[in-house]
């Protein structure tokens, strides 16, 4: 099987300084430096600097930086600002190998594979599992155990909104009575004119739609607006490119499908009293 | 009558209206308290939690504690800080994971915690396991073991009964003999999780049941001081530079800085959401109210009610509909929270003694004070219609109209 491995490995710098030894024998390996370590300690492009795996310096090593990176949002690491550098995997291990190691020997902690058919990641993960006792397999869609949470804040999100849901109902229906009953004279008026209930009731809801439809549209709109405010503040809160609010089209949708059949109810729901009453007693004053 | 009499007649002549108008503030009222509730209730749960143990400083490798950092010498730095004059007792913890043979089926998974504890002074010599024995008692001997309730339950193991555990102390993969302990105890472990069974002893029980390949690392260690928290965590610093100490108050202070900010933030933003949604509704039900009362107010000022008098109207049918509906939302906002907060605990990790959803009185105070806000911000607009009402051009607009 035809497989492309590749390896990823992130460290935390225990220690980090600028050089001040400019010149230099060997040119020092590149490293990659997080956007918010270099900005915290106004690291730059070119610039050589020590890593050590501990306060006092042990085995400290020159490295120059390469580039500056953005990291990849982390929702598990909210309000955790990544200050990490990427080294290559060869240098890592030997900073890291304790005395007495044999290169070779040291312990990575994963090792990310790409399979030419993605679809075979099961089948794939068995037989490691299979042939290497002591190393665990998983594909990639199942070792994503850090969605959990998340899941846990779409079903409170979900809980929240419901309850919006229910005062917003209950607030609605209040208005639709107070409005129906102002406009009880015109009902008892159309009543009188020969007007059935039923094509008063039509009327009622369509007018009901078009209100509902129209408090949707400017619904979507506000929050299309909110969206970005959210995204501008929350990602300057945590210094993440993390997007926390997206109005997608099934949200949108879902929001048009509860809130105008919601609206138009509550109209037909608080009209229906008034129409069960005689057009006389609605027309007189 | 006064103004308060009034407007309560006013709503109680339009009891449907009223009654929504009152269930929609008891919602938005019951959403507003919890999220009060929740802006501060894992800190307030998570203090609570630390200083339930008696145990003021935690010892730790990284920034807090739980990080997977170990702290190396375990047992000789929990010594040398017990030789600290401000320290009563210090207690090593080290974690593993174990798998618990059972009759029939598939073996329980489970976190088995060892301590140990160090003391010079004579209060701190016993051991003091964070942990709360409901039934047996505690666990002495190195083949001897507390369980939860949930490994008594699903296993129906009780005290004294032996139990055959294969544990891994230093990576989940080792493959390590079965050892049989005897269980004497039950206990309540209280940063125990919700998807998580525990299992605790001493750490020479720990050592048996891995093998003895535990190393001289440990995950924590608990310090009791005398009474200076701050000035023992400062004194464990120095004398361990290399160790992380902090009193129990500086850890909710670190993890009110990462991992609680997200429940303030939204609690702040769903909070101004609440309180808006309810300002502007309160104003369009007491305007459209007003507006369908304007003739009836011009004649009450044509009969001698001064314009004061029907602010005050106003004002008052604003504080009943939403005093009403604030007092009917503590008793709902309770029962939200409570179901919230059980959604909430749903996420792996989260001790189950934690809550999100704390009452504080502080968060009541502010849940008043919102209220009180909301009702006479969301009264402004309807008084300003009726303290300048012209009365006779009303009341000819009424007979004409």
């Amino acid at each position: 099987m035809k497989l492309a491995t590749l390896i990823r490995l992130m460290a935390v710098a225990g220690w980090l300084w600028p050089s001040a030894a400019a010149a230099q024998e060997t040119t020092p390996p590149v490293i990659l430096v997080s956007r918010q370590l270099a900005e915290s300690e106004g690291l730059e492009v070119g610039s050589v600097i020590r890593l050590a795996t501990d306060a006092s310096g042990t085995r400290a090593r020159e490295f120059r930086i390469g580039g500056i990176y953005e990291p990849t949002p982390d929702p598990a690491r909210l309000g955790q600002v990544p200050r990490s550098v990427r080294l290559h995997l060869p240098e890592l291990l030997e900073m890291t190998r304790p005395v007495g190691v044999p290169p070779g020997a040291e312990y990575i902690a994963s090792v990310n594979v790409a399979l030419v058919d993605p679809n075979d990641a099961p089948q794939f993960a068995k037989d490691v599992n299979a042939r290497l006792p002591g190393v665990l397999a998983r594909p990639s869609g199942e070792a994503a155990g850090s969605a959990g949470p998340f899941r846990v804040l779409e079903r409170f999100h979900l809980a929240i909104a419901v309850v919006t849901i229910v005062a917003a109902t209950v607030f609605l229906l209040a208005l639709t009575i107070m409005l129906v009953d102002e406009r009880r004279e015109t009902v008892g008026v159309l009543r009188l004119i020969g007007l059935p209930v039923r094509r008063i009731l039509a009327q009622i809801l369509l007018e009901g739609l078009m209100v509902a439809g129209a408090g949707a549209v400017f619904g979507l709109v506000l929050a299309v607006l909110s969206e970005q405010l959210i995204n501008q503040f929350f990602q300057w809160r945590y210094d993440t490119a993390l997007v926390f609010v997206r109005v997608t089209r099934d949200v949108a949708l879902t929001c048009v499908s509860i809130a105008v059949p919601l609206g138009a109810s509550a109209t037909v729901v608080a009209s229906w009293a008034l129409l069960r009453r005689g057009g006389l007693r609605l027309a007189r004053r | 009558m006064t103004a308060l009499g009034f407007a309560w007649r006013s709503l109680v002549r339009q009891p449907a209206r009223a009654a929504l108008g009152i269930l929609g503030v008891a919602a938005v009222g019951a959403l507003l308290f919890d999220m009060l509730m929740l802006s501060r209730g894992l800190i307030v749960s998570m203090q609570d939690l630390l200083d339930r143990g008696g145990w003021d400083v935690r010892v730790s490798a990284g920034d807090l504690p739980a990080s997977g950092l170990r702290v190396s010498n375990a047992l000789q730095t929990a010594d040398a800080i017990a030789t600290l004059p401000s320290v009563q007792a210090a207690l090593v913890i080290r974690g593993a994971s174990a798998e618990i043979d059972r009759a029939s089926g598939m073996p329980l998974k489970a976190a088995f915690q060892g301590v140990a504890t160090r003391s010079t002074d004579p209060a701190g010599s016993r051991l003091r396991a964070p942990w709360t024995i409901l039934r047996g008692r505690d666990a002495d001997a190195p083949d001897e073991v507390v369980i939860d309730e949930r490994i008594a339950s699903e296993s129906r193991i009780e005290p004294g009964n032996a139990i055959t555990m294969r544990a891994s102390c230093v990576a989940d993969l080792e493959a390590l003999p079965a050892t049989r302990l005897m269980v004497v105890g039950v206990a309540e472990f209280p940063f125990q999780t919700t998807n998580e069974s525990t299992v605790g002893g001493t750490l020479d029980a720990l050592k048996a049941a891995c093998g003895g390949n535990v190393g001289q690392e440990a995950d924590l260690i608990l310090v009791t001081s005398k009474g200076d928290a701050d000035g023992t965590a400062a004194a464990i610093r120095a004398q361990h530079p290399e160790v992380r100490a902090a009193t129990n108050s500086q850890v909710v202070g670190r993890l009110q800085q990462t991992g609680f900010t997200y429940f303030r933030q939204i609690s702040s933003v769903l909070t101004t959401v609440t309180v808006s949604f309810a300002v502007l509704l309160i104003t369009v039900l007491l305007t459209v109210s007003v507006n369908q009362r304007l003739g009836e107010i011009a004649a009450l000022r044509a009969l001698g009610f001064s314009r004061m008098r029907v602010v005050k109207d106003v004002l008052s049918e604003s504080a009943l509909i939403v005093g009403i509906g604030g007092l009917l939302s503590l008793p709902l906002g309770l029962l939200l929270a409570s179901g919230l907060d059980r959604i909430l605990k749903g996420m792996p990790g989260i001790p189950v003694a934690l809550h999100f959803f704390v009452f504080e009185t502080g968060a009541l105070g502010v849940h008043v004070a919102l209220l009180v806000a909301t009702a006479i911000i969301a009264a402004l607009y309807p008084m300003r219609i009726v303290s300048r009402l012209p009365i006779a051009a009303t009341l000819r607009d009424e007979v004409i109209g």
